[in-house]
């Protein structure tokens, strides 16, 4: 069963990827993002996709995991596929299923013309849906690989205010307990005859009942956290000091410049690519550069 | 000289004076006599050479000097002019000979009369070449019989016009160049990707704010480039052709009516075409425009560029070449582009003063926000991990109508209730950082959209809180209303940046409509509910605070 927790727990193992310090992970993920918003070429972007997935083989991910990975992929790229085959809008584009007719009454207006299922739209939705496919697998790899204190001292790392980190230091603490609470309320609502799984107009209500005892025991927890949190010297210093340091290795640097310098390469030459395409900037010197991104990216 | 002497002198003076102008006068009238007769003696001497003080000239068909080249079938014009460098009158009888077979569509015997020098007379005469002719070359005679002066003399002129089969045409033309886009001359512009036409957007305010940011995009007409057609001629005939085009849907071939759009009312294939006279043995470079309406899609599309002999609607020789349009939409670019830097400098901003900004908040608030993140966390973002995508598989775009009962009623229930329970400015973004990071960690959703959208959310709303009194100086967090429609507000433009955002770095498509119904239903009505009962929420929580 995939449930929350499958998702949310990160597995600890010794590999190439565990090892690796979680401030490169975080900027490898940024970088991972930036090439993959930037990518055009569906060859290049399913390599892309491959790569990070060849990640999870590394980490020897176990099954339970490599299954919620599956499924959410699965979800994700399925979605996308839907939604372009209904709003693609280039051309050739070939009506495959009706789903609006342009003459059905007030819909057909309504929708500009009628709904329509596009051959097309699933192809470019698969490819679009990849760019995707890889920042949410890259980033499950990095979470699933990561102790959360150990992400959250790789943010201080990376100069993230304390004050922030220790934040989300707190969230993240509190989370496992502040499921507990909200499935304690779900099952006490039942117990009392209440279906708080049911959609409709009465979500809202469900959801102020589900909300109002859950956050109050927030509110009620507050005080003495603050409390507790202030005797500990919070804030007191400016300048803290930590039990774990941080380092990165040789591998992690070379990770991280190989990553860094690729996302800078591709977002600038498709940026001059995009320029060039677009009429606002031409030189003949870069014509190698354009052929790049024409053909690769 | 004695006084006798004197007046005998002016009386002889007189007398030889009176005698010298008898003289001038008869010299005078001569002179005048030889000018007023010299002319119409020289005109009547003047011989009148047809040759030298004409022109005749034909032309089969019309634009082509020497030898003509036509199809079976075809409607061609004769051309026929005479023009006179005779100062007198001529009266001219012209007869056009056509070679039997031809269907002359006109009378073929002209009379005129021409009455000064460089006085000229033209005539287009159709005729109709049958489509069963026998290929060979055909002479075609024309007659003028000049009468000047009663006598006359007769001109003739012969031009051959070579009739020949469809093949042997095909053969003989080809359009040896296709450029797209090209200069005016038809030229390649290497400044231009080949083969790829830019669709642009036509809104004069969006013309305007590039102007502003420099980036230049004219477009007073719809023209948007050119095509460069070179031809060649490889035959021994003089070929006068039509070039034309067409954009067709590469899969099912029909003409894109968004590639040849109205202009001024007018169909455009009324200006899309050049004609060209095609030399034995050369070859031409023309260029036709193009015109792109705004609404054309971008994608794939087959240039066909089509040759059609003169007075022929028979295609001789069409070439297609794929071309790719690319749409680029600048509003939804200058949005995208907008809300990162909003987004990257409101973190930097927060970077760079962020101890002043959480010295504002007591601890007892700071760790209130982060367990207000986790329940957002554990409420929303967890369980949609999976429903956001199962909705999105099972009611594909419509999913915003269920996923919105989360990210909207939910998200802003909790956003308005911490509002009321810690109203100052600030409260919100740290709120969306740690729903950021904390996604981030657990979910691994560090992606560029939710940083971008969620930044500019955090913006909207902290500024339009604060100039609404919700968050300022003497805060006023319980009017539902006014929650209500800042929320809404903030929701619906953030919501339109998401698609922008969406629609720009993820390259997907999105319907103006949907857009619509997205940000008024999920962006406006379902956070206003949210925020309305997230007051009540609040007030409840306040009481339990106390």
């Amino acid at each position: 069963m995939i449930g929350a927790r499958s998702i949310a727990e990160p597995t600890i193992k010794d590999t190439i990827i565990h090892r690796m310090d979680p401030r490169a992970k975080i900027l490898v993920l940024i970088s991972t993002a930036f090439i993959a918003v930037t990518l055009d070429n569906p060859e290049t972007t399913f390599l892309l996709f491959l790569i990070v997935l060849s990640g999870f083989a590394l980490a020897r991910m176990p099954a339970i995991k490599i299954k919620t990975l599956t499924l959410l992929l699965v979800l994700l790229i399925w979605g996308t596929i839907y939604s372009q085959a209904l709003f693609y809008s280039q051309l050739p584009r070939t009506v495959i299923f009706t789903i609006i007719q342009p003459d059905f009454p007030v819909l057909g207006w309504l929708t500009n013309g009628g709904l329509f299922v596009y051959e097309e739209g699933l192809r470019h939705g698969a490819i679009q849906g990849l760019r995707s496919a890889s920042i949410l697998s890259l980033g499950l790899l990095m979470c699933w690989t990561t102790d959360s204190r150990d992400m959250l001292n790789g943010l201080v790392g990376l100069r993230v205010p304390y004050s922030v980190a220790f934040m989300v230091v707190t969230a993240v603490r509190f989370l496992p307990i502040i499921i507990t609470e909200v499935v304690t309320v779900v099952t006490v609502q039942r117990l009392r005859g209440f279906n708080p799984k049911r959609f409709g107009p009465g979500i809202v209500k469900t959801s102020l009942n589900i909300l109002t005892p859950t956050l109050s025991n927030c509110v009620r927890r507050t005080g003495t956290l603050a409390v507790s949190i202030q005797s500990r010297a919070f804030r007191a210093n400016p300048d803290r000091t930590y039990l774990k340091k941080l380092k990165f290795s040789e591998l992690d640097k070379a990770m991280v410049t190989a990553c860094i310098f690729a996302a800078i390469s591709i977002v600038i030459i498709k940026l001059l690519y995009n320029m060039y395409t677009s009429g606002i900037y031409y030189t003949s010197g870069l014509r190698p550069v354009y052929a790049i991104a024409r053909g690769y990216l | 000289m004695s006084l006798t002497g004197i007046g005998k002198c002016r009386k002889s003076e007189k007398y030889s004076n009176e005698k010298g102008c008898g003289m001038k006068n008869i010299v005078f009238f001569f002179l005048i006599l030889v000018l007023a007769i010299q002319p119409a003696a020289a005109q009547v001497q003047e011989e009148f050479k047809p040759e030298d003080m004409t022109t005749f000239m034909i032309q089969v068909p019309h634009g082509v000097e020497g030898s003509g080249l036509a199809v079976g079938g075809s409607n061609l014009s004769a051309y026929l002019f005479f023009e006179s460098y005779y100062d007198g009158n001529m009266n001219v009888t012209m007869e056009l000979d056509l070679p039997e077979g031809f269907v002359l569509q006109d009378t073929s015997v002209y009379s005129f009369s021409l009455q000064t020098e460089y006085e000229d007379w033209y005539r287009l005469v159709d005729f109709y070449v049958p489509a069963n002719l026998s290929s060979g070359t055909y002479n075609i005679t024309a007659t003028a019989v000049v009468e000047v002066g009663g006598n006359k003399h007769t001109i003739v002129r012969k031009t051959r016009l070579k009739v020949a089969s469809k093949e042997e045409i095909a053969e003989e033309i080809e359009i040896s160049g296709l450029t797209v886009p090209s200069d005016e001359d038809g030229y390649g512009d290497p400044s231009h990707p080949s083969s790829t036409l830019v669709v642009r957007e036509n809104s004069p305010a969006l013309k305007k704010l590039l102007k502003v940011t420099d980036l230049r995009i004219d477009r007073e007409e719809l023209t948007s480039t050119y095509i460069g057609v070179e031809l060649t001629n490889k035959g021994d005939s003089t070929v006068p052709v039509i070039i034309t085009y067409d954009v067709l849907d590469i899969k099912t071939g029909e003409p894109v009516k968004a590639f040849k759009p109205a202009i001024m009312g007018m169909n455009s294939d009324t200006l899309c075409y050049a004609t060209l006279t095609l030399s034995p043995g050369s070859s031409s470079l023309v260029s036709l425009p193009l015109y792109i309406s705004e609404d054309a899609m971008g994608g794939e599309y087959l240039l066909r560029v089509k040759v059609k002999l003169t007075g022929s609607d028979w295609v001789a020789v069409t070439q297609d070449q794929k071309i790719t349009a690319i749409s680029r939409k600048w509003g939804p670019i200058i949005i995208t582009l907008v809300s990162s830097l909003l987004g990257l400098t409101t973190v930097s901003l927060f970077f760079s003063r962020s101890k002043e900004i959480m010295d504002r908040f007591k601890t007892r608030n700071l760790v209130l926000i982060s367990l207000f993140g986790t329940v957002s966390f554990a409420a929303i973002n967890l369980p949609m991990t999976i429903l956001w995508e199962l909705s999105h598989a099972v009611f594909g775009p419509f999913s915003f109508l269920f996923t919105g009962l989360f990210y909207e009623i939910l998200l802003y229930m909790l956003i308005a209730s911490l509002v009321v329970l810690i109203p100052k400015p600030g409260v919100v973004s740290l709120f969306m950082m740690v729903r950021f990071l904390l996604g981030g960690f657990i979910t691994g959703s560090f992606t560029p959209i939710t940083f971008i959208t969620l930044s500019l959310s955090a913006v909207l709303l902290e500024v339009m809180m604060y100039t609404a009194g919700i968050t300022s100086k003497n805060p006023n967090p319980e009017n539902r209303f006014r929650m209500g429609i800042v929320c809404g507000i903030a929701d619906m433009v953030s919501g339109y940046a998401s698609f922008s955002v969406w629609m720009v770095l993820y390259r997907l498509f999105y319907s103006d409509w949907y857009i619509m119904a997205n940000i008024l239903i999920d962006g406006f009505l379902y956070t206003f509910i949210g925020a309305w009962f997230g007051i009540s929420l609040g007030n409840r929580l306040k009481k339990v605070a106390e």
